[in-house]
This record gives structure tokens, sequence and C-alpha cells, in this order.
């Protein structure tokens, strides 16, 4: 089985504390769905932060979605860094999940979101674990076999995992998803 | 598995004789000597290096201390790597003692994970053995087990206890009788002239026709250019030359 990997990326930046700020132009590219195993490494978008207030800190989010084929799901890493490249510690991160997710997360923070070695990169990135993936997966997949309607896996999957670590996917993927159809 | 014993023995208590030494622009109060240790080559150098730790401490002042990190010839060493890979792939051709140089302050982020606490060494070690096991068997063996066999696992690669470990291990090893193997081989394969960190596929124990995998096989598949005649660099494993093992992977 030979299949040349990659991983999908995208950047987004936060005003800490805040809700996200507005980006300026989407990769084509985001918004079609692509197969796994294709090597593809996306450009990276350039992003305008377009409010700041000096006592809030803006942080880059740097998001990669690869391939596990150990547990044949998708895997989130991320990192993320302050614009002087200050990285942000796992605690950091720890302390940043959303709410809703926080006992879960309290739970087992190694299980869940823990740092680790990017396999292409070599670099350290924070990793939300895969092993519950199927869990959570497979009742998306039956019920939208039910309503007879094409499911894109990643988007689903980026969906549900995304908000854990802070990614929020617009609407338009949802959209560009049917669209192929 | 007991005709392997002798090669688990010796893979589990294979020993690297190896010399800490003091990065130069630490600040010390007095001169900081040398220190020599046996490194366990299945463990991992946060797990191993209390007393290299309080050694090196001894002569520093509490403020220039932050979290330890070591380096050879350079090369931040990764700490979640096991201690005999890293040896096996950056300094196997020098003579020993094994020198590495300890640092306190400058922590290198863009190559090294931090280790905060052991707890983070387990951590690391589970998720591989459970990453394992998803190949070898659907994660059934592992998930089937409770969470003190899970612990025992842990305390007996910490403790350096062989027979404790292989109670638990043992379960991991086996497969079904009317299988010929795992589903898929757990490897990685590690080299220093390539850019990604290592190379890890799908790779089933047996062919289509019912032969058993070789070592030499895996290597044909996924690593070919290991095998070229014209460098031919020996593959290791855990520092046995592996000529000698690759009849059956």
């Amino acid at each position: 089985m030979d299949s040349s990997d990659g991983y999908m990326c995208k950047m987004h930046f936060q005003i800490k504390n805040e809700t996200v700020v507005s980006r300026a132009g989407t990769s084509a590219h985001e918004q079609t769905c692509l197969p796994m195993e294709e090597a593809l490494e996306l450009p990276l978008d350039d992003f305008e932060v377009t409010e700041s207030t000096a006592t809030n800190e803006v942080i880059k989010y740097e998001y990669h979605v690869l391939y596990s084929c150990s547990y044949q799901v998708p895997v989130l890493y991320f990192r993320a860094s302050f614009l002087d490249g200050r990285p942000l510690a796992l605690k950091d991160i720890w302390e940043g999940v959303h709410e809703c997710y926080k006992t879960r997360l309290l739970q087992g923070p190694w299980d869940t979101i823990s740092q680790q070695e990017h396999p292409i990169l070599g670099q350290p990135f924070f990793v939300l674990h895969p092993c519950k993936t199927n869990e959570f997966m497979t009742p998306v997949l039956k019920n939208s076999r039910k309503i007879n309607r094409n499911v894109n896996y990643i988007t689903s999957w980026l969906s549900l995992v995304g908000p854990v670590v802070g990614l929020h996917l617009p609407l338009s993927y949802a959209g560009a998803a049917s669209q192929d159809e | 598995m007991t005709d392997d014993k002798d090669v688990l023995r010796d893979v589990w208590f294979g020993r690297i004789p190896t010399c800490f030494t003091l990065y130069q622009d630490e600040i010390t109060e007095r001169e900081a000597e040398p220190y020599y240790l046996l490194l366990p080559r299945v463990s991992y150098l946060t797990l191993v290096t209390d007393k290299v730790k309080k050694h090196f401490q001894k002569v520093m002042r509490q403020e220039d201390i932050s979290e330890i990190w070591f380096e050879y010839e350079g090369t931040p060493l990764k700490w979640h790597y096991p201690i005999g890979l890293l040896f096996d792939l950056l300094a196997s051709s020098s003579a020993l003692p094994w020198n590495i140089t300890v640092h306190f302050k400058s922590f290198p982020e863009k190559d090294l994970l931090h280790c905060p606490s052991k707890d983070a060494v387990e951590a690391h070690f589970m998720s591989c053995v459970k990453e394992a096991d998803a190949l070898k068997h659907k994660s059934q063996v592992i998930n089937e087990m409770q969470k003190k066999d899970h612990k025992q696992l842990w305390m007996g690669l910490q403790n350096d206890r062989f027979d404790q470990f292989w109670a638990i291990n043992r379960k991991l090893m086996e497969y079904p009788a009317e299988e010929n193997g795992f589903r898929y081989i757990p490897f990685r394969i590690y080299q220093t002239t390539t850019e990604r960190p290592f190379i890890q596929k799908l790779f089933r124990p047996v062919a289509a026709d019912g032969q058993l995998h070789t070592l030499g096989d895996l290597l044909r598949e996924v690593c070919p250019s290991a095998l070229a005649p014209e460098d031919n660099p020996t593959p290791k494993r855990q520092g046995l030359d592996v000529q000698a093992c690759a009849q059956k992977v």
C-alpha cells in the first residue's frame, strides 16, 4: 500500500478571551473535499487581523488534519503562538478548551489533548486524540445514510472536533460539501 | 515466545554507558563534575535522569534552573524516543561513553516536546502501546485489560522489572491460533538522512501466498534505500544487528 501522504493546513487568528476575528480571503482548496491519499500541502491564507486592543493578546493557531493509518481516522494537530513567536504551553491549551468540553478534558487530560511530534514535520504540535473518534462519528454516518444525504466525512468530523480546540468552521464549508453531490 | 526469551532479556537489559556534562554557559556557583550513568536502552531520558538533574542542580542557583533538556553534538535529544534508539541513530559509531550535554535554560521549543512530569512520559508510553495494539489486534487486547494491568505495564518499565512488565506484555504479543500473526506489524524506521521523523506504514506479517514476511521484505517494501548495496548500512534494532534476526518478523 503506497499512499503519498500530506496534510491539510489552516491558519486562524484569535484574540484571547474574545470570539473569532474576521479573516480576509479563503483559499479555494479549503472548500473542496480532498481525498486524504493525495499529497497535498495547501497554501496558507493571508489573514488580516481587523481588530485588536492594546490589552488583548492575539494568538495565531495553525491546524493540520492528518490521517492515522493505525486508527484509520483523521487526526487534528495544532499549534498556537503569540504574534511574537512565543508558543502556548499545554497548560494554556487545556485552559483554553471550551467550557462545555472542560469536564471531559479534566477526566483525562493526557488522553484528550497532549503534545506530540508531528509525523511529517517532526516538530512539536498539540494533538486531539483519535481514540474516541469512531465512537462519535458512527452515529453521524448512520444518520446520514438514513436520510439519504451525502456527508463529507472530513467536514462532519472537523465540525465535531474542531470546537473542542477553538476551531470553528464557517457555514460555507457545509455549502461547499453539498455542492459535490 | 519462549525461545525468544533470551533476545527479550538482551533487549530489556541493554545498557549504554553515558557521561553527562553540564553545558558550559550554564551559571554555576562552583565547578560541575561530569556524571556517569548506565542508561537502559528501552527507557526514556526524562524517566531515568533524576540523579543527573540533582547532581547538577546542587551547584546551581534555583533562579538559573528551568526545564532540563539534553543535547548530543548540537542536536537536542527527543526524550520521547527510547534511549537506545537515540544512541543507535546519533552516536553508535562514536567511542563510548556516550557524551551528552545537559541544559537548564533556552529550552528549544521548536525541536523538543515539553516533559512537565513523569505523567507525560507515562501518557506517551501508553499511547505508543495502544497504537501498536490498534495495529496488532484492532485495540481489542489493550481495551479488554483493566486499568491496573496498564499500570503494571508502566510500572514494570519505570522500575526496570522484566517479569512484571512481560506478565502483561505477553498478552499483547499473542495472536489467535488460527491466525498466522498480528493484523499488521507495528514498526517505525528511523533514519538521520531523511526530513520526516520516521517511516510508518501498514504492513501485514503474511504475504498473499501465505509465506511469512521477513524483515528484509519489510525493508524492501517501505525503505528500499536502506538495502542499497552501495551504502549498505546495517539496520539495527536496539543495537542488535538484524541479519541474525531476519528469519521471521
